[in-house]
């Protein structure tokens, strides 16, 4: 199954969007910040990203540039909720650097799984 | 000396004689005044060589000559003969006069006519002596311009001067300080005392004690008085003026006003006041979104376990709801800290304007009328429609509920200023060379002026608690600031309050249509007439093709049409001709599988369960909804129609 690692710092978040991977059976890693997200980076089996912008140590934008760099056809999805630098500018970064998509929080999980099956096309008929 | 004098022959008498003219002559011939003998006929006697020098002649041509010859004739006649009869009734006359002299040009003298009578008594001639005294009163004239100078400055600037007594009695006020104080002439002043315009008796005690020690100070911010009672921030400086003796005779005060200094001050307080509290909150709500986002995706998950429409379905969705209000929240405050990305399209401001005027002239109440005047019909901003209209709402109904208890007039006007008139009112950079000003007049009831400075902080109300998040200027601040346009407000307790809006002209006019092959098909079930405009104005500028619907028949009609068949459905849950009941009926009926999008009023969500219930609906947006929002709700639901087919 496509592998998904999930880079979020608030541990409920990251927990329920596991939940929701692990529901429809992607495999799922997790970090919970950017430095140890590019630290334990698996290029060989990580499929998707899903990473939150604003976190401690190294913050997504980073993730996005060096995760990108390992892997160019990487699918990164950035999240956000609400930019403190600006109006939503740190989202729109996130797009220019590479993101494949975005969404602000909070958001639909299952339009965020959506996404990630039509970029691992592996979409599950069966519960839409 | 005649007596002392012995003469012992007549020789000797006349060389004494002799001896004792050349000195007379001497002595008269180098006086600095022009010396002359002028007898009953007005005709010079004599002269002395000043005057001869004086009139470039010589002494023979002189003698003879009439007074009128050698001052002109109307000189004579106007001045020097009038005086010349005084003296020949015996009295000395003296005058100050100016001639025009044929080499020196005009000079003033003085001139002074003695009478000179011989044995008989009788006046046959007088004696004339003229001091050029010139110099002397040119420097006096000069001393009175300097002073009228000085007075035209004392009077002109925009400094008040004051002088008073050491008891603080004025003596004396400028303009200025007149205009300052508001008060009506210089005479009503002049009877008052100073610590009159002092907030108290104390202050200006403490500040004349000061004065009398260190004679100068200046005393920084004072909030005067003026005549009409009302409060006018000063900076006073005073100085002691002492007389001969040393005492103190007088002080002087200069009085500046503060109150433009003031007023930038406080805005630029203000601004920053808010940009702190943005900040905060705004950080809260990134931290609250998180945890929505929580909440929210359990809640989904929760929903996909349970069987559709059972009673725990139910209270899933309930949580849902409050997540949804809690997000519209949260986004009201980033909005007002601008952290939430406005999608920004070329949009008019008079149609956006006529249209919130019109949505609320349903609704009126009686005693209230909305006058309107736009100047420039043509100007546009660069902004969201969406928002711009919730901007003017929220104004305007603001406004009618300051007027809601004795009715009044709320005047719209909007006209296009220059960035002169920008740069002078809000003294900060501006970003365009033409900016929109609407402005937004009420006759209510107005606001405190110490509460006006906090109106712009989010849960700031005026109303009573309970009633309303209070978020609503504080988010208008946030949009208006995110446009890089500016708002401002003047209020007077019982007569009302005027919000100025100012945004910058955007000069572009750049089609934002898209490509028109690709431009997808929505069908707009109308709620309000005035609002669904504001929307189809925001779809159609950003590159959908829109058609409209109102009634079910037309629904009816749109949806059966093959050829023509639309990409997406948004439904405004207000619109008074399709229920919910009917637009899950004809979706039912007519096997509709297009995408839809339900927009609806926050608290109304209990009437719109039964269509969320139905599986039609793939999107929910809980109004105000914004550009992006709806874009964003587009985007998706057609991307999942995509993957339905696939």
């Amino acid at each position: 199954m496509p592998c998904v690692l999930i880079v979020e710092d608030d541990k409920e978040l990251r927990e329920m969007i596991k939940i929701a991977l692990i529901r429809r059976k992607f495999t799922v890693l997790e970090a919970e910040n950017g430095r140890e997200a590019i630290l334990h980076f698996k290029p060989s089996i990580t499929d998707v990203v899903v990473t939150d912008i604003i976190m401690p140590e190294e913050d997504g934008l980073n993730v996005i540039i060096k995760l990108k760099e390992f892997k160019p056809d990487l699918k990164i999805i950035a999240i956000s909720g609400g930019g403190k630098a600006g109006p939503g500018s740190y989202l729109k970064l996130a797009k220019a650097l590479g993101a494949n998509a975005i969404f602000s929080k909070p958001f639909s999980v299952n339009d965020l799984i959506a996404k990630i099956e039509e970029f691992t096309g592996s979409e599950q008929p069966a519960d839409l | 000396m005649k007596k002392k004098l012995i003469v012992s022959d007549e020789n000797d008498y006349l060389k004494f004689l002799k001896a004792e003219k050349e000195i007379s002559d001497k002595i008269i011939n180098h006086s600095r005044s022009m010396i002359s003998v002028i007898n009953r006929n007005y005709i010079y006697e004599k002269v002395n060589s000043t005057f001869c020098n004086t009139h470039r002649v010589t002494y023979d041509s002189m003698v003879g000559k009439s007074l009128g010859e050698v001052w002109g004739y109307e000189t004579f006649n106007s001045i020097i003969k009038k005086n010349i009869d005084l003296c020949f009734t015996g009295r000395t006359v003296r005058y100050e006069a100016s001639f025009d002299l044929p080499q020196l040009g005009k000079r003033y003298f003085e001139v002074v006519f003695r009478p000179v009578s011989e044995d008989n008594n009788e006046i046959n001639y007088i004696l004339a002596e003229t001091f050029d005294i010139d110099d002397l009163i040119r420097s006096r004239l000069i001393a009175i311009e300097n002073e009228e100078a000085l007075r035209r400055l004392e009077t002109n600037l925009p400094i008040g001067f004051l002088r008073c007594d050491t008891e603080g009695r004025i003596m004396h006020a400028n303009k200025t300080f007149l205009r300052l104080m508001d008060c009506n002439d210089e005479f009503s002043v002049t009877s008052m005392n100073i610590k009159q315009f002092y907030p108290g008796d104390s202050l200006f005690e403490i500040q004349l004690n000061y004065l009398l020690e260190k004679n100068s100070k200046t005393f920084g911010r004072v909030l005067l008085i003026n005549c009409k009672g009302r409060e006018v921030p000063c900076r006073i400086s005073g100085f002691m003026a002492a007389d001969d003796s040393g005492a103190t005779s007088f002080i002087d005060f200069i009085i500046e006003d503060l109150s433009y200094e003031m007023m930038l001050e406080n805005r630029l307080i203000q601004a920053q006041k808010l940009e702190t509290i943005g900040a905060l909150a705004g950080g809260i709500a990134h931290d609250f979104n998180n945890i929505l986002a929580t909440i929210s995706g359990y809640s989904e998950m929760l929903q996909d376990d349970l069987p559709k429409n059972s009673l725990l379905s139910d209270k899933v969705r309930k949580i849902q709801g409050a997540v949804n209000k809690a997000q519209s929240l949260t986004n009201q405050i980033l909005t007002f800290s601008r952290q939430v990305e406005q999608e920004k399209i070329p949009v008019s401001v008079a149609e956006v304007v006529k249209d919130t005027i019109g949505f609320l002239k349903s609704a009126l109440p009686h005693n209230i009328t909305v006058k309107s005047r736009i100047t420039r019909k043509n100007a546009n901003v660069f902004a969201d429609p969406t928002q711009l209209f919730r901007v003017f709402l929220n104004l305007m109904t603001n406004a009618i509920q300051a007027m809601e208890e004795n009715g009044g007039t709320l005047s719209v006007n909007m006209t296009v200023t220059d960035r002169k008139l920008v740069m002078h009112e809000l003294n900060k950079d501006i970003v365009a060379d033409e900016y929109v000003l609407l402005t937004f007049k009420d006759t209510g009831k107005g606001m405190d002026p110490s509460l006006l400075g906090r109106i712009f902080e989010p849960f700031f109300t005026t109303r009573e608690v309970g009633k309303g998040t209070g978020l609503g200027l504080s988010v208008i601040y946030g949009i208006i600031s995110e446009l890089e346009g500016e708002i401002l407000v003047s209020s007077q307790k019982g007569k009302g309050s005027v919000f100025y809006v100012y945004l910058p002209v955007s000069s572009q006019y750049a089609d934002f249509s898209g490509n028109l092959s690709d431009r997808k098909k929505i069908v707009l079930i109308k709620g309000n007439e005035y609002e669904s405009r504001i929307f189809s104005m925001a779809l159609e500028n950003s590159g959908f093709s829109l058609s409209f619907v109102s009634e079910q028949m037309q629904l009816i009609k749109v949806m059966s049409d093959v050829k023509e068949k639309p990409d997406l459905i948004i439904y405004m849950s207000d619109s008074k001709q399709i229920t919910p009941e009917d637009f899950i009926t004809i979706f039912r009926q007519l096997k509709i599988k297009t995408p839809s999008i339900l927009i609806t009023e926050p608290g109304h969500e209990f009437l719109e369960e039964k269509l969320l219930n139905s599986g039609i609906i793939n999107q929910h947006l809980i109004q105000p909804v914004s550009l992006k929002e709806i874009r964003n709700a587009i985007q998706i639901s057609l991307r999942t129609e995509k993957n339905d087919k696939t």
